[in-house]
């Protein structure tokens, strides 16, 4: 329930994009969404302003989302990570140091988690 | 020069036996003589001759990379001629070509023999062909591979059905339903999530399982485990995680998880007598006095379910909590 809060999703798999973003909605914020690195990467840079993130591990085309995670901790933007390919992206998984929930999960949890950590730096934009 | 200790000397009688067991061994072994330019094969046993399918006038007197061909991997060939030119010993899996030009993989193991004086007399090498193990462990690593591919897809798949149905839930303005729905997707998805990622065939481990599927629920570590490592047939475990989520609901609403309260649920299973015999008993928790008057969905679901499996599941409403045993049956009842 932060206003004008800005969540980047990030999944290959568009069922799950949607219903990650209805559930921002819910929350009554902005969901960007993305199924590439190539287009998590453009809304970090064209917007500026992304407040969190809920990144999928294995994406399509052999893409991980590491790329945009390593991007993220450049600018400080917290994220989460939601996957179901535990046992292949353990070496991925290790390296970022992200809160971790396995699909299938649902998906206001997954949302309200990356809100969590969006608050705090979302309070000290405001003071 | 090396030292050689007396118990590795070779004395004349023992020259007999060792000609003897070279003849009659499995494996294939052949001696080359470094002393001699280009260190020549200067023995080769039955068993490397029907190995490589040379005769022995074609062996001798030839080195030993005679044996290697174009898809031999060079890295592992200056191994071996290092170790030679140290005088160690190595063990490598080279791929070798027969004298009719079919491949097999040797695991090569090669090592340098003194006389009583130190002196480097020969380089021994046994070959054992490994070309089954080699294809054994390739195909494990395919099943791996497999395992890990279908077990991501599945998840997904979990994930896609859940999302279908929030959205249908939304669109339809029924999202009470469709979460409801979806809590009994996603604990199934974990209920499978564990063995998916071994290559197990038909059974699973239920421990792994069992804390899987209560894993959102146990928060703050008011579960215990007790069960012992049993095994149950894949079938039963669509059963198994659907009770035990609608135990935790009911646990999470009204009993020992119930906010305000302090409660412990403790959970073992074990096999007995063909049946999976899992027992649920809460303490510590809301007061309960006796039976709910009405039974809800998830209860009504939960026994329709284990009366379909031909199980049972007991409960029983004590003052300190629920204590519930579900039974079913795992071996002789597909009749």
């Amino acid at each position: 329930m932060i206003d004008g809060c800005r969540i980047l999703l990030l999944d290959d798999e568009p069922l799950i994009l949607m219903d990650l973003e209805f559930a921002a909605e819910d929350r009554e914020c902005r969901p960007l969404t993305a199924t590439n690195v190539r287009e998590a990467l453009a809304h970090i840079e064209a917007q500026g302003s992304v407040s969190c993130a809920v990144l999928d591990v294995t994406l399509r085309d052999g893409e991980t989302c590491m790329p945009v995670a390593r991007e993220l901790e450049r600018r400080d933007i917290p994220y989460i990570l939601h996957s179901g390919d535990l046992n292949r992206q353990e070496g991925t998984l290790a390296a970022l140091n992200a809160r971790l929930i396995a699909k299938p999960a649902c998906s206001s949890k997954v949302v309200d988690a990356a809100l969590a950590l969006a608050e705090p730096a979302a309070t000290r934009q405001a003071s | 020069m090396k030292d050689v200790g007396s118990e590795d000397r070779f004395s004349d009688t023992s020259g007999v036996l060792f000609e003897q067991a070279m003849a009659q061994t499995r494996m294939a072994v052949c001696l080359s003589d470094p002393n001699l330019p280009d260190q020549p094969i200067v023995f080769a046993n039955r068993a490397f001759r029907r190995l490589t399918g040379y005769d022995e006038d074609e062996i001798l007197g030839r080195n030993c990379r005679f044996l290697q061909g174009p898809k031999t991997d060079r890295a592992e060939v200056s191994r071996v001629r290092e170790a030679i030119e140290n005088e160690d010993v190595v063990v490598v899996e080279l791929l070798n070509y027969r004298k009719d030009g079919t491949e097999f993989w040797n695991a090569l193991h090669l090592g340098p023999i003194y006389d009583a004086q130190g002196k480097l007399l020969y380089f021994f090498g046994s070959q054992w062909d490994v070309s089954d193990v080699r294809a054994a462990r390739e195909e494990e690593r395919h099943a791996r591979a497999m395992a890990r591919e279908l077990s991501h897809r599945i998840k997904n798949m979990f994930s896609v059905i859940s999302g279908i149905v929030n959205v249908m839930g939304r669109v339809r303005g029924v999202e009470d339903t469709a979460s409801e729905i979806n809590s009994r997707i996603h604990a199934l998805g974990r209920a499978y999530e564990t063995t998916l990622d071994e290559a197990s065939v038909g059974v699973i481990d239920l421990g792994p399982a069992v804390k899987a599927i209560l894993e959102p629920y146990a928060v703050d570590e008011r579960v215990k485990f007790l069960g012992n490592g049993a095994q149950v047939p894949f079938s039963a475990m669509s059963l198994i995680g659907l009770v035990l989520h609608e135990l935790a609901a009911n646990a999470t609403r009204y009993g020992a998880w119930a906010e305000g309260y302090d409660g412990q649920v403790s959970v073992d299973w074990q096999r007995r007598d063909g049946n999976a015999v899992l027992t649920w008993i809460e303490t510590g928790g809301a007061p309960i006095s006796g039976a709910p008057a009405h039974s809800g969905t998830g209860a009504t679901i939960m026994n329709r379910m284990v009366a379909a499996a031909r199980g049972t599941i007991e409960r029983e409403w004590k003052p300190e909590g629920l204590h519930a045993v579900l039974t079913v049956p795992i071996e002789g009842g597909n009749t």
